[in-house]
């Protein structure tokens, strides 16, 4: 049992309380309150502290990668179509641990395939601590990776193959789809059967990358009868189809801003995003950019940059914590400081998007304290 | 004669020490003419600086803006030559593309000077210069050219020979070419000097200047490579700083003995086995405790310009003072270019490049430069 005592506490969904304690016990979170009992507990002083639930990213590269070796663990480009693929087998815990996720307060990643298939392999969510594996890992089969953005058309076209060009990256996903829904059930092949659970059976949601107008118009144009969710990687021409992503209700992934300075590039206006989270959609962030992830200072970075574009800092934080958990359809178990919750915390010294002398003093995850 | 009083900001002025306080800036012609408390200027025209940190403009001593090109879909290479592994001579103005996008963020985010310099992918990669961020014409904004000799150790120049199964494909392969480079640079200059007839080599003119003790070299290495750098660098007497400088927490004794400056970022990579073993923002505190020159550089466009205050924000992270981190993006970089005459601090004769910020830029995220001023003219006002 620890007590966490006498923080700030935000709670991920946005509710921010004063001088509150958080006690949990084993893996899970008992109680969050102002002045819970010490009895039994181990207690960690938080004072002049902020508690946030452990931060997430639903579409990390790093840590699938396998690194080093000659063809990265997360890109099966030997064909534009792999949707059967299961990151599961990809994951390296050690590539994990080099990052030191945690020390930026990221507790949860969701490993993915790069953006180079049109449909790359499916999701699996793991805590970033340096444990045993089989407890880290918190879901496979959480989404299926898509890409419709120009590393496609890079990577297929430039072996003479379709897709070579945006036309050809979208004719193959609709066609793949109609082909899929048009076999009879019992002839379907691996393939086949994964396409029906994503987009009929609705088992996971999509997780598309595109970047640019034209790819994000074509997807949405595309997807707009299909009743899968559908979340938008990297994204960052967004701003100029906000409508359109408020009449779909699709949630976007916003990538590594900073990297080959996105923002310059497409004169991102990142303010546009308090007109999405007003609407309900669901906002979230990562250190990928193209498939390619970088270190764990980056997660923050777009947090500031969302945050200098005049977003709330508690808005932000649920695009942190709340939201992402309830993209992967982990939030009964990751995404906020709550009862019954997984135990997975940081003790920052400041308010991490509101300062950058916020360094996390204390870390937590599935209720063990890491330093 | 045009005049500009800048009034009542909170100086940063970078000047000794006691370098904070409130007052006042007179510009003239382009240029700073009087720092004190208190300015009487009748015929000056007046910008109200109450509340504002008022700052000399920011440098960023390492980037690639213009050179590496990603404004377009395809992104554009002209940063690193890479036909020959010894390729001194090139000139990067050559390349620079006027039109960069970047270039707006940096004087809006109150980056006034950069260090523009050829990639990595050759051993002697080219000629870095140094310019303003604002302008139409990259030869008229240049402050200095040559700045430095661009040298690279390690995976880029291995990369990019290796694959063509030429040398160097082997970190002692860099080495090799490295000091054979110097010593026939020496030769060619020895010789220069004697008067002796010899054909004419653009790459050893090109080095002859670091040589002479005129330009240092830039050396882009990381983690072990630095004792390779340190080593060369140090038997031909050279002025060097070491270039992003990732594991610079492993050989501090090493640095500060060899008397270079470090060129810190950027950070934002994953870890790997190799060169992105270890990336360590807290080596800026420790070099800065030590008395080493650190400056801290984007590598913009591959991390984005406005990512330098990101970088000052992790080393602040790290536990270096905000009074610091500030010096790691003016006048240490000045410095270390030689251009701390006119570049780098709010003092009288140097160039009137003056930023008025809103809060205090590394540790407040949402701290933002409200006007800033390039050669005495505004050229960016929020």
């Amino acid at each position: 049992m620890y007590l966490i005592k006498n923080g700030t506490v935000h709670i991920g969904n946005g509710e921010v309380i004063e001088n509150c304690d958080v006690l949990t016990e084993g893996k899970l979170i008992r109680k969050v309150g102002c002045h819970l009992p010490e009895e039994g507990a181990e207690v960690i002083d938080a004072t002049g502290c902020h508690v946030f639930p452990g931060f997430i990213d639903p579409v990390s590269s790093i840590g699938a990668m396998g690194i080093p070796s000659r063809y990265p663990d997360n890109n099966e480009r030997t064909d534009p179509v792999v949707p059967e693929m299961n990151l599961r087998y990809s994951i390296d815990p050690d590539e994990v641990n080099a990052q030191e996720f945690y020390k930026s307060g990221i507790t949860t990643v969701g490993l993915s395939a790069a953006s180079n298939n049109l449909m790359g392999g499916q999701i699996a969510v793991c805590k970033t601590a340096p444990q045993r594996m089989g407890k880290r890992l918190v879901k496979e089969h959480a989404g299926l990776k898509c890409s419709v953005t120009s590393s496609v058309k890079s990577t297929f076209g430039s072996k003479d193959q379709l897709p070579m060009t945006r036309m050809g990256a979208f004719h193959l996903f609709k066609e793949t789809l109609r082909a899929a829904r048009a076999e009879e059930a019992e002839k379907r092949t691996t393939k086949q059967k994964a396409i029906i659970e994503v987009f009929d059976e609705l088992k996971m949601p999509v997780f598309c990358a595109a970047q640019s107008k034209g790819e994000i118009d074509g997807l949405l144009h595309m997807m707009k009868d299909e009743k899968v969710q559908l979340n938008i990687v990297d994204a960052f021409d967004f701003a100029g189809s906000v409508e359109e992503l408020k009449k779909q209700n699709v949630g976007l992934v916003i990538g590594n801003v900073n990297n080959c300075s996105q923002i310059a590039k497409y004169g991102m206006d990142l303010s546009k995003v308090v007109d999405l989270v007003e609407n309900g959609n669901l906002i979230a962030f990562t250190n990928t950019n193209g498939g390619y992830s970088e270190g764990r200072e980056v997660f923050l970075w777009t947090a500031i940059e969302l945050y200098r574009a005049g977003v709330a800092a508690e808005d932000i934080v649920k695009m942190m914590c709340l939201y992402p958990a309830q993209m992967l359809g982990i939030e009964d178990r990751v995404g906020t400081l709550e009862e019954g919750k997984e135990a997975d915390l940081s003790v920052f010294t400041g308010h991490p998007v509101t300062t950058y002398a916020a360094s996390v003093a204390h870390s937590m995850v599935n209720g063990e304290v890491l330093f | 004669m045009k005049k500009t009083l800048i009034h009542g900001g909170i100086l940063c002025t970078m000047a000794g020490e006691n370098d904070i306080f409130t007052g006042d800036v007179l510009v003239e012609d382009g240029k700073i003419s009087q720092v004190a408390p208190a300015i009487t200027a009748e015929d000056a025209e007046v910008i109200d600086a109450t509340d504002y940190y008022v700052m000399p403009g920011l440098i960023d001593a390492h980037t690639h803006i213009g050179l590496f090109d990603f404004n377009s879909d395809k992104s554009v290479d002209d940063a690193n030559e890479m036909t020959d592994p010894v390729s001194a001579a090139m000139d990067a103005r050559y390349s620079f593309n006027i039109k960069a996008r970047e270039l707006k963020v940096a004087y809006e985010h109150g980056i006034t000077t950069m260090l523009f310099t050829p990639g990595s992918g050759d051993v002697f990669c080219g000629q870095p210069f140094v310019a303003k961020t604002y302008g139409d014409n990259i030869f008229d904004m240049t402050v200095k050219a040559p700045a430095a000799v661009k040298i690279a150790l390690g995976g880029n120049p291995k990369n990019t020979f290796g694959d063509l199964n030429r040398l160097p494909m082997t970190r002692m392969g860099v080495a090799h070419v490295l000091w054979e480079t110097f010593r026939k640079a020496k030769e060619y200059l020895d010789k220069k000097e004697k008067g002796e007839k010899q054909d004419y080599d653009a790459n050893m003119e090109a080095i002859i200047p670091a040589l002479r003790g005129e330009i240092p070299c830039k050396i882009h290495c990381t983690q072990y490579d630095m004792l390779t750098a340190i080593e060369v660098a140090k038997a031909y007497g050279v002025r060097f700083s070491l270039e992003h400088a990732w594991g610079a927490s492993d050989y501090l004794e090493e640095i500060v003995e060899s008397g270079c400056d470090i060129c810190y970022g950027p950070i934002a990579t994953y870890r790997a086995p190799g060169e992105r073993r270890r990336v360590d923002v807290e080596a800026v505190k420790m070099l800065d405790d030590r008395g080493v020159n650190v400056a801290i550089i984007t590598d913009s466009p591959i991390l984005s310009e406005e990512s330098l205050y990101h970088h000052m924000g992790e080393a602040v992270r790290e536990g270096l003072a905000q009074e610091r981190v500030i010096r790691m993006v003016t006048i240490n970089p000045a410095t270390q270019l030689g251009l701390e005459d006119r570049l780098g601090s709010l003092e009288a004769g140097k160039d009137a490049d003056i930023i008025l910020v809103k809060g205090k830029l590394g540790l407040d995220t949402d701290a933002r430069v409200h006007l800033t001023m390039i050669n005495g003219q505004v050229v960016y006002q929020r």
